[in-house]
């Protein structure tokens, strides 16, 4: 049986009127790697400021391990912080700055050596103590404060935006470390970003925040294939979303009349949501399968026909924009093998199994 | 020992801005008391010095270090924009050497300035224009460096690509200096001017030399007058030139709008 | 298509502007610079190696000044006199700027306010208020002869004290000016990272704070010292007639004795000490921020 390390219960936040974070509870076993996403502004770097200790909430408390954290000072927590810019100490080398934490608890000069130079080499950056943190590469910096902040054997880790500073291949191939040090340390890891493919790379859990709320939990395929409402839809991957006109059917499947022009889906009834709470069909672009001739449909369901209207070209894959008879616009996405087949202004046909159309309440 | 720490720092910084206040409230307090003795008790209070302060005794001076203050901020803003211009705009080859020759003037003292500048005139045997026009004279030299730096400040900051837009958009040179440039760096401008204006109005070191008996500067009438007396009055003239200070800073702004440089921007 | 050969020559590269007229707005600024700054400046150095003026160059002034202990006590206090102040500053400016630096409580803008707008007071009105508080019988001494605590009047004027007092005052704003940009400077999230590791507030000022504004601190000392040696007015006022600083013994040089030699002298010794310590300060602050590896 995993315990909680970390667990919110009912934590606001607020700046006057404003509630930058509003009644959130949440619980975190041991081990586990969460990312809190969402966009600028929703909340995710005040949580986890609070978790640190360096914002106190309005309202609500924070447990690790169980005990509270009411006037409990960040240093006394025994947790660990890897910072958007690193922050790492320009006027000492960086032995001495992955140290800090060892030296603060009074360890002895050797064992505090030690420490350190295990904490570099698991980091991949061994003879790097003498150096100073304005000889480094970004990259480096960001492993330097990584060591730093796992050297004193914190009871779990918090990290700001770590790799936003980063470029693209340097990002990738980070996640990949920060997953392996993550599972070689059985420590538990709270990320926050605001990148959705990080957040669906790297974690057990995903926790989407907007507007200061919890929008969604889960792991990140549930998450993905079964969006609770259109900003997680949108948020997380790309989706078709399709207002709901009425809906007739019953348990064993729903007819779903969506658009202005008739056109009608068929999805399978989904679990404790009323036909009268029903706002929206998401649909996910890769679940569209798009065929020029209309035998080659690979199933008879939902078939819809329309005109490419637009078609970008992402390398492996492509965007096709496809219009409707109603004049609503699907995006499917197909494999750039096809490209040869296919051309702007050109009748398609498009059939979507009924399990991927997704009904959503808001 | 967090919390002692935080109490340490908390009442050192009151005691601190206690000592700054100090002087100030005392001068306050000075210039209502009905006697030489200062009164902290509003119903005693007093307007009465400050209605010595119209007597010619007071405005000469006053009107002077006006006259001089006016005078001084707008030779000071035209020159300092030329120069800024040409070295921080256009950046003149050999513009780093000419900055520095502009700025020098900031290294010396200002009462090795003004004795320079006395011997210089005596030397030529201009004695007549000790008073006003010597006075006008040095108190370019001592504001011009830092109107120049403040100017220069704004250019450096300025983006070369609105005047590139301008540029494509069929401006002349002319044009995008007057729709473009100097509109952009008024706040800079004007806050070179603000800074000129209350150097040149409140200036000692470099005028004590350059006074003559009948044109003398509020300050040095003022310090004058110290050495005999700590009379009220002065109290009283010294809040009057505060308030002046305040009200010009007030109308500098209202034209020259630079108080986001102040607040520090606009986030 | 036409082939590239058809096209007509390239066209002639625009005349850039000849060189001379770039200067031009330089002229003016320059020529006011020269004439009031520049060669006065330079006639003075020169009188201040003459016996009077339009003699042949010597040292006889100079001599005289360094032969003269007075001379030399004078220098001696301006340096002592300014060297407090600079410390007296530092100290007392560095919680304001740290406060100003990190603080974003509502209080802040007032902070601000009083600890640069003495500055717009002017030297005059400051030194008055100084005057009026440390006099023989001013504010201090009248209430703690009156609580019977002294029997005579502390004598905090006219003397080192009242000086020291008064010039930190006039120089505070420009001391926590100086710290403020240093203090600025340094990541706040370093003093997070170094709680979040354990760090007593403590250890967080005495390992990352105070080692970063280092800079800061030496450069506050520096100005509030160079302004302090060139000051007049307070020195004067609060120092009384027998308080003499190199800035009032050049005053009482061309005023009272009218030996200009002999003030260009003192004037050049001024000088050449503001240019030495500022040199030598902005070399040393060089060295420090390599050595603080920022």
């Amino acid at each position: 049986m995993s315990s909680i390390d970390i667990e919110l219960v009912a934590v606001t936040k607020a700046y006057g009127a404003n509630r930058v974070v509003d009644n959130v509870s949440l619980a975190i076993p041991t081990g586990e790697f969460v990312s809190i996403l969402g966009p600028s502004g929703c909340g995710k770097t005040t949580t986890l400021n609070m978790i640190a200790g360096f914002a106190v909430p309005s309202t609500g408390d924070i447990r690790i391990r169980g005990k509270s954290q009411k006037d409990v000072p960040p240093e006394k927590r025994g947790i660990g912080m890897v910072f958007q810019n690193y922050a790492l100490f320009p006027h000492m080398t960086i032995a001495e700055n992955v140290g800090f934490g060892l030296k603060m608890k009074g360890r002895p000069a050797v064992e505090i050596q030690e420490t350190v130079h295990n904490a570099l080499r698991r980091v991949h950056l061994d003879g790097f103590e003498r150096r100073y943190p304005k000889e480094l590469s970004g990259g480096q910096q960001q492993r330097t404060a990584l060591a730093r902040a796992i050297a004193p054997e914190p009871s779990l880790l918090l990290l700001d935006e770590p790799l936003s500073n980063l470029d693209l291949k340097l990002r990738e191939a980070m996640r990949v470390e920060l997953k392996d040090i993550q599972e070689q340390l059985g420590m538990t890891f709270v990320y926050v970003t605001h990148d959705q493919d990080e957040a669906m790379a790297m974690s057990d859990r995903i926790v989407v925040m907007q507007h200061g709320v919890i929008a969604q939990a889960g792991r990140p395929v549930d998450i993905y294939e079964q969006p609770g409402s259109s900003f997680v839809a949108d948020f997380i991957g790309k989706s078709n979303l399709l207002p709901i006109k009425s809906i007739r059917g019953d348990a064993s499947g729903w007819s779903i009349s969506v658009g202005s022009a008739g056109l009608v889906l068929t999805a399978d009834a989904p679990d404790g949501i009323e036909k009268s709470a029903a706002r929206y069909c998401c649909i996910r672009p890769e679940a569209i399968r798009l065929t020029v001739s209309e035998e080659d449909r690979s199933t008879p369901m939902n078939g819809l026909k329309g005109r490419l209207i637009r078609i970008v070209n992402l390398g492996a894959y492509l965007d096709c924009f496809i219009m409707l008879e109603d004049g609503s616009v699907l995006k499917s996405l197909v494999r750039s093998t096809r490209l040869p087949a296919l051309a702007v202004n050109q009748t398609v046909f498009l059939s979507i199994e009924p399990v991927a159309v997704q009904i959503l309440t808001h | 020992m967090n919390r002692f720490l935080s109490i340490l720092f908390q009442s050192s910084l009151l005691l601190i801005l206690a000592f700054i206040a100090l002087p100030l409230v005392v001068v306050f307090a000075a210039s209502v008391s009905p006697t030489a003795v200062i009164s902290f008790n509003p119903s005693e209070w007093t307007m009465k010095w400050f209605g010595e302060l119209t007597s010619s005794r007071w405005l000469d001076p006053f009107l002077l270090s006006v006259k001089l203050a006016t005078i001084v901020t707008f030779l000071s803003g035209v020159l300092g924009l030329l120069a800024a211009y040409a070295v921080a705009y256009r950046k003149c080859p050999g513009h780093e050497a000419i900055m520095a020759f502009l700025l020098s003037p900031l290294a010396v003292p200002q009462i090795v300035k003004g004795l320079a500048i006395v011997l210089f005139l005596s030397s030529f045997g201009f004695y007549h224009l000790l008073g006003t026009a010597g006075l006008v004279m040095a108190h370019v030299v001592l504001t011009l460096p830092f109107v120049v730096r403040m100017i220069a400040g704004a250019m450096y900051n300025f983006d070369r690509r609105l005047d590139q837009a301008a540029r494509i958009l069929g401006a002349t040179a002319f044009q995008r200096i007057r729709f473009i440039l100097l509109p952009i760096i008024k706040p800079g401008l004007f806050s070179g001017m603000t800074f000129a204006f209350i150097l040149s109005f409140n200036n000692i070191p470099l005028s004590v030399f350059l006074v003559r008996p009948g044109e003398t500067t509020l300050p040095i009438t003022v310090i004058n007058h110290m050495e005999y007396s700590l009379d009220p009055v002065l109290a009283a003239v010294n809040v009057a030139s505060l308030a002046f200070i305040l009200a010009a800073i007030f109308l500098f702004e209202r034209i020259g709008g630079f108080s986001t440089q102040i607040h520090g921007g606009s986030k | 298509m036409t082939s590239v050969e058809s096209l007509s020559p390239p066209l002639p590269a625009r005349r850039s502007l000849p060189h001379i007229s770039q200067y031009l707005p330089l002229v003016p600024p320059a020529v006011v610079l020269l004439f009031v700054f520049a060669i006065p400046m330079g006639m003075m150095i020169s009188l201040s190696f003459r016996a009077s003026e339009g003699d042949a160059p010597t040292l006889y002034h100079y001599e005289r000044f360094f032969g003269d202990g007075l001379m030399l006590a004078g220098l001696w206090r301006t340096a002592l006199m300014s060297g407090l102040v600079a410390i007296c500053v530092t100290v007392m400016a560095y919680p304001i700027a740290y406060y100003l630096a990190r603080s974003r409580s509502r209080w802040r803008p007032v902070v601000f306010a009083l600890a640069i707008a003495p500055e717009l007071a002017g030297v005059v009105l400051r030194t008055y208020g100084w005057l009026v508080i440390l006099e023989d019988h001013g504010a201090i001494n009248a209430t703690l002869m009156w609580a019977g605590i002294l029997s005579e009047p502390l004598p905090l004027s006219k003397n080192l004290v009242g000086v020291v007092i008064g010039l930190t005052h006039v120089v505070l704003p420009f001391g926590v000016l100086s710290l403020l940009t240093s203090i600025q400077g340094i990541d706040p999230n370093l003093e997070r990272a170094a709680q979040i590791l354990g760090a007593s507030r403590l250890s967080v000022i005495r390992r990352i704070i105070l080692p970063l504004s280092i800079p800061g601190i030496v450069s506050s000392l520096l100005i509030a010292f160079t302004i302090s040696a060139s000051a007049y007015a307070t020195p004067a006022l609060l120092g009384g007639a027998g308080f003499k600083v190199l800035a009032t013994m050049v005053y009482e040089q061309v005023l009272f004795y009218i030996d200009w030699p002999f003030a260009a002298v003192m004037a050049v010794v001024l000088l050449v000490m503001m240019l030495t310590i500022a040199f030598v300060g902005g070399r040393f602050e060089a060295r420090l921020h390599k050595k603080l590896h920022i």
